[in-house]
């Protein structure tokens, strides 16, 4: 019985916590334009992002959405983004980090790629030989894939 | 010349030696007046001093605030000088030529002898160059004639007696000041003297302010560093830790109302809790569950203390150490 009160506490301060945030996202929604979080309507625990690609990188212009699922536990816990490869995700998280500190991370990421922890191997590969131009040139290609409007 | 003039002035052809005796009478009771003078002087400067420096926020020993408060009193003394100067124009010239030999050793015959060459011989004032000669300007008003009217306005004041500076250091003093003193030498050792007796007045006003400046003193210096950047690091509110300071701190502080972690708003016992030297506040709940799971601060990712929890609590001078873990974790 104790373990589920505690549980729906625990539960309630991570949705006081989202909530939080959400109030935060709405007041400063020029603070960062890179950056655009929306909340599901009917489940505080789904979020998405969508980032854009920083400027001078292979990534710029594309649009990237990202998809957020929040534990039960947050803040204690990460949110989960699928398979992105980020050590705040994963070993090095802290419940001081917001969504939106997660994803200025991932702009922060794009702009300075990891080798060592690819999600793509063949980019992992081209980064670690040195072929920064095959790398740009192939992250650009999957930008316009995937991150662009489609035309026509 | 001024010994002529005296035995024009007086009766005729009194004898040299009688004159002579009157002269360095006349020197003596002047030099002595002039000498309780400058004690006086230097009470009431010290006194003005005190509250200058209390005022002057860049240290300058007060100098530019008594400034300020001379010039009335300069305005009032400078018409009853002029007054009692003229009287008294005479006998300055009469001591004149002793006070010429003296000059170099007794600043006090140079400031009769500026009186004198001021009224006989105009002299362009020579440069005011620091705040304390044009303070001295003021002195020297006031020395001119009106001794006694002088004492009248030191009492008046109520100077403290326990200001009391030696006898031999005032006569240093005013001479240089005097601005319009036509002579460099005595201005220039006085001026040294001057600054001794300065810095020996302002180092007892020195102790009396001897405490640093309150972060929330509004005269408090804009050079000095911000405070509120110190005043976050914990362990300057572990080391004041009275039950009366954290609320003094927390306006200087801008410490969390609710919790970072699950929001709730942070009660008496949570503000009063640090868990982490890096000072990141949070509600003892959250850290019950952080100390479950991760056991690291979130603001630092250091460690957390399992054993002793609660050695951040601000309970007393020393903080509260229990052996074993705090009562919120052994409940669960």
């Amino acid at each position: 019985m104790k373990m589920v009160w505690t549980m729906l506490v625990i539960i309630q301060a991570s949705r006081a916590r989202l909530f939080k945030e959400y109030k935060e996202v709405q007041r400063e929604k020029a603070a960062d334009p890179d950056i655009q979080l929306v909340c599901d309507d009917s489940n505080i625990f789904k979020w998405t992002a969508l980032i854009k690609g920083p400027s001078e990188t292979p990534f710029e212009g594309g649009v990237f959405q990202l998809a957020f699922a929040v534990p039960e536990q947050y803040p204690l816990q990460p949110p989960q983004t699928g398979e992105i490869c980020l050590d705040i995700l994963k070993n090095a998280w802290s419940p001081a980090w917001t969504l939106q500190s997660v994803c200025r991370a991932i702009i922060a990421l794009m702009a300075h790629p990891e080798p060592d922890s690819p999600l793509n191997c063949d980019s992992g590969n081209l980064l670690r030989s040195g072929d920064i131009r095959g790398y740009q040139s192939m992250a650009r290609m999957y930008t316009r894939l995937a991150a662009m409007p489609k035309k026509g | 010349m001024g010994f002529d003039s005296i035995s024009n002035s007086s009766s005729p052809l009194p004898p040299f030696s009688k004159d002579l005796a009157k002269k360095k009478r006349t020197n003596r009771s002047a030099r002595l007046k002039q000498s309780k003078l400058d004690v006086r002087r230097e009470q009431w400067l010290s006194q003005v001093k005190n509250k200058g420096c209390e005022v002057d926020s860049s240290g300058r020993g007060g100098s530019p605030p008594s400034c300020m408060q001379i010039p009335h009193m300069q305005n009032r003394l400078v018409e009853t000088s002029e007054m009692r100067s003229r009287e008294e124009e005479n006998d300055n010239s009469s001591i004149h030529d002793s006070d010429l030999e003296s000059l170099l050793n007794s600043p006090v015959g140079s400031s009769l002898d500026s009186n004198a060459s001021r009224k006989d011989h105009p002299r362009s004032s020579s440069s005011t160059s620091s705040d304390c000669c044009s303070r001295s300007l003021s002195e020297e008003e006031e020395d001119d004639g009106c001794l006694d009217d002088w004492e009248a306005v030191a009492d008046a004041l109520g100077i403290n007696d326990n200001q009391q500076n030696p006898i031999s250091e005032p006569p240093v003093k005013p001479e240089a000041r005097i601005g319009s003193a036509d002579t460099e030498l005595p201005k220039r050792s006085s001026g040294v003297d001057l600054l001794k007796t300065e810095s020996g007045g302002v180092v007892p006003i020195s102790q009396m302010n001897s405490r640093a400046w309150r972060p929330d003193d509004a005269l408090r210096p804009q050079s000095l560093p911000n405070l509120s950047k110190q005043c976050t690091f914990p362990m300057n509110s572990e080391r004041h830790c009275h039950r009366a300071i954290p609320w003094a701190w927390k306006s200087t502080i801008s410490q969390p109302s609710s919790c970072p972690i699950c929001c709730e708003d942070l009660d008496l016992t949570d503000s009063s809790f640090l868990p982490c030297t890096c000072g990141f506040r949070l509600c003892l709940f959250c850290h019950k569950r952080i100390l479950e799971a991760d056991g690291r601060c979130p603001g630092c990712r250091k460690q957390y203390d399992p054993i002793h929890g609660d050695v951040g609590f601000n309970t007393g001078a020393t903080p509260f150490k229990i052996g074993r873990s705090c009562s919120m974790i052994s409940r669960s």
